[in-house]
């Protein structure tokens, strides 16, 4: 299984990038380094997500900066890189004439597989996204679920090492979308590192370990989807003199608010909460409940939007 | 109760041989085999591209029975019935039919559907992409040329007075003039479906604006470079249907005099009007698909 792989070499590494369309800028000076494992590229519409996976895959060019991935240059050996990446594009990529087995037999081609053997990945790939008794029918006659699974096939037929999911549950009712987001964490389980592009942030809590942040071209965050989580409020109910509580709690420069005997406090990392249980006993007062707010990732990417 | 238990086969990794761009360039040019055939297609996808290979198969049957019937009769009158360069004029129709459906299919499918994203995230480029299309489309439409006119050497070789062999061995110039005159209609016929393809987005379209272009554009051009004011007979030179014709002639004589003959244009000045067409119809459809990639 691909877990965070802090240790082993990241599969991304982009150096000051920065990628314009004319007077557009796509991307901005973007620096991060991406570890193996489950990667969420998260942005609204224009965020520059789409940009950043086809400069990955050599099919831009940067207008400044550099990028490595999988530890080749793009630009210099795209055709290295691309033999390794398995690419999902986020719009309509399949041919209406062909059937479902055709097609992935097809695409395992083209990433260089031979025939014999395209043919039995595309049979056991089909199978994997659950399109085992639909292989054969034609792709015209496939709804748009089982289309997005078939994209999904072309993608892994060829054992890539590194899978990118241009918006992988677009269009998708919710019973399509937990199924593609669960196929997606099964991924990882094949030793896939994944770079899973989406606008849809609770898409990427529950496939992701690590999340890249984009907005505008600009990098807002680039780190563990855990550490994401640990930034939340606490919410605090003591028995009495609340006000030295948040007090003692304001003076290590943590934000409080207090309503009666309650506050919330934050938002901050994993110190907070020993640093509220010793403002408890510094004021001698007892501590009814104390429980960190579920802020979901979308809240803080809006938070952190509004401040930049 | 049942003790059937239902196995996942979960994810097999891949540790065999990768062929690379070699691979991805194969596949391309298979499926654009495939695809003009109608291969793996939907059966009405099938019905013409094999209907006109039928018909043209028929046609060399045809031709090779009418030269032993009439050599029957009267040896002399075979002479006046067409043989090669005729069967070119009679095939030239077919293919032009054939090219107007299959050119189109060949590319714009892959282009409004945005199968072309999957193409350019493997191991292949755009010349590599384009290269095998124009594979595929040479050997398909090669194919109906030249099966045909073995089909029709081959009968006029087993009905010939003086001897299988010693027909084959007299018409040995048949093996080059046929793949050229071939080459020069490919060209030509290739240059413009491709350059129309490149830029049309629907097939039929493509089509008629193919067709349009080679018997509309024939017939114009022929009457500007009758016109008579100065320069009007370069006009005739984008009669582009009628250079590989003036090729087939100078290979199999004179049938009739083409615009560009017409104008006072040697052959010469043909041979360098299809590769001109050709090199600007590759070098377009490069520059338009360098931009889509």
């Amino acid at each position: 299984m691909v877990g965070l792989g802090q240790s082993r070499p990241p599969i991304l590494e982009v150096s000051d990038l920065t990628h314009d369309y004319g007077e557009v800028v796509a991307l901005s000076g973007l620096s991060v380094e991406v570890p193996t494992g489950v990667i969420g590229l998260v942005g609204a519409n224009g965020a520059g997500k789409t940009t950043l996976l086809r400069l990955m895959l050599g099919l831009l060019h940067p207008t400044s900066g550099s990028l490595q991935v999988l530890g080749h240059d793009p630009q210099q050996e795209p055709l290295v890189v691309r033999s390794r990446i398995g690419y999902m594009p986020e719009g309509d990529c399949l041919p209406k004439d062909q059937t479902a087995a055709d097609f992935v037999s097809y695409a395992a081609q083209l990433a260089g597989i031979p025939p014999r053997e395209a043919k039995r990945r595309s049979s056991e790939t089909l199978f994997l996204v659950g399109l085992e008794e639909e292989r054969f029918r034609f792709l015209g006659d496939f709804s748009t679920g089982m289309q997005q699974r078939v994209k999904l096939a072309q993608a892994i037929v060829h054992d890539p090492d590194l899978l990118l999911l241009d918006e992988p549950a677009s269009g998708l009712d919710p019973e399509g979308r937990t199924q593609m987001l669960d196929l997606i964490k099964r991924l990882s389980t094949f030793d896939i590192n994944v770079i899973v592009s989406s606008h849809v942030l609770t898409d990427i809590e529950q496939t992701c370990d690590w999340v890249i942040m984009l907005d505008a071209g600009n990098l807002l965050r680039n780190g563990p989807l855990k550490g994401f989580e640990m930034l939340g409020t606490v919410l605090v109910e003591v028995l009495e003199r609340p006000e030295e509580v948040a007090a003692a709690i304001r003076a290590e420069g943590v934000d409080v608010a207090v309503d009666g005997m309650r506050m919330v406090v934050g938002p901050g990392d994993e110190t907070i909460e020993p640093l509220v249980l010793a403002a408890a006993a510094a004021s001698g007062s007892g501590l009814v409940r104390m429980i960190r707010g579920s802020s979901s990732l979308e809240d803080l990417f809006l938070e952190r939007e509004t401040a930049t | 109760m049942t003790d059937q238990v239902l196995y996942d086969r979960g994810y097999r990794t891949y540790d065999g041989p990768r062929l690379g761009t070699a691979g991805a360039r194969k596949a391309v040019y298979k499926d654009g085999v495939r695809r003009v055939l109608g291969l793996g297609r939907k059966a009405r996808q099938k019905i013409f591209p094999w209907s006109l290979i039928v018909i043209a198969i028929i046609a060399a049957a045809v031709f090779i029975g009418i030269h032993w019937a009439i050599g029957n009769i009267e040896e002399s009158l075979r002479q006046q019935i067409p043989t090669y360069g005729g069967l070119f004029d009679f095939y030239s129709g077919i293919s032009l039919l054939f090219i107007a459906l299959a050119g189109p299919q060949l590319l714009i499918p892959d282009r409004t559907k945005g199968v072309l994203s999957v193409y350019f995230s493997r191991p292949l480029t755009v010349d590599g992409y384009l290269v095998s299309k124009v594979g595929a489309f040479a050997t398909v439409v090669g194919a109906i040329y030249i099966v045909p006119q073995i089909v029709l050497h081959l009968g006029l070789a087993l009905i010939a007075e003086e001897g299988f062999l010693t027909y084959l061995g007299d018409n040995l110039d048949i093996l080059w003039k046929v793949p050229v005159t071939t080459m020069a209609f490919i060209a030509v016929h290739g240059a413009v479906v491709f350059a129309l393809s490149a830029v049309i987005d629907r097939t039929g379209i493509a089509a008629a604006a193919f067709l349009g272009i080679l018997f509309a554009g024939a017939a114009v051009a022929g009457r500007v470079a009758e016109a008579g004011f100065a320069g009007s007979r370069y006009f005739a030179l984008l009669a582009v249907d009628h250079h590989p014709r003036i090729v087939r002639d100078h290979f199999f004589g004179d049938t009739v005099a083409y615009a560009p003959e017409q104008a006072g244009f040697e052959v010469w000045v043909s041979v360098v009007a299809i590769v001109a067409l050709a090199v600007a119809s590759a070098l377009f459809v490069r520059y338009r698909y360098r931009r889509l990639a």
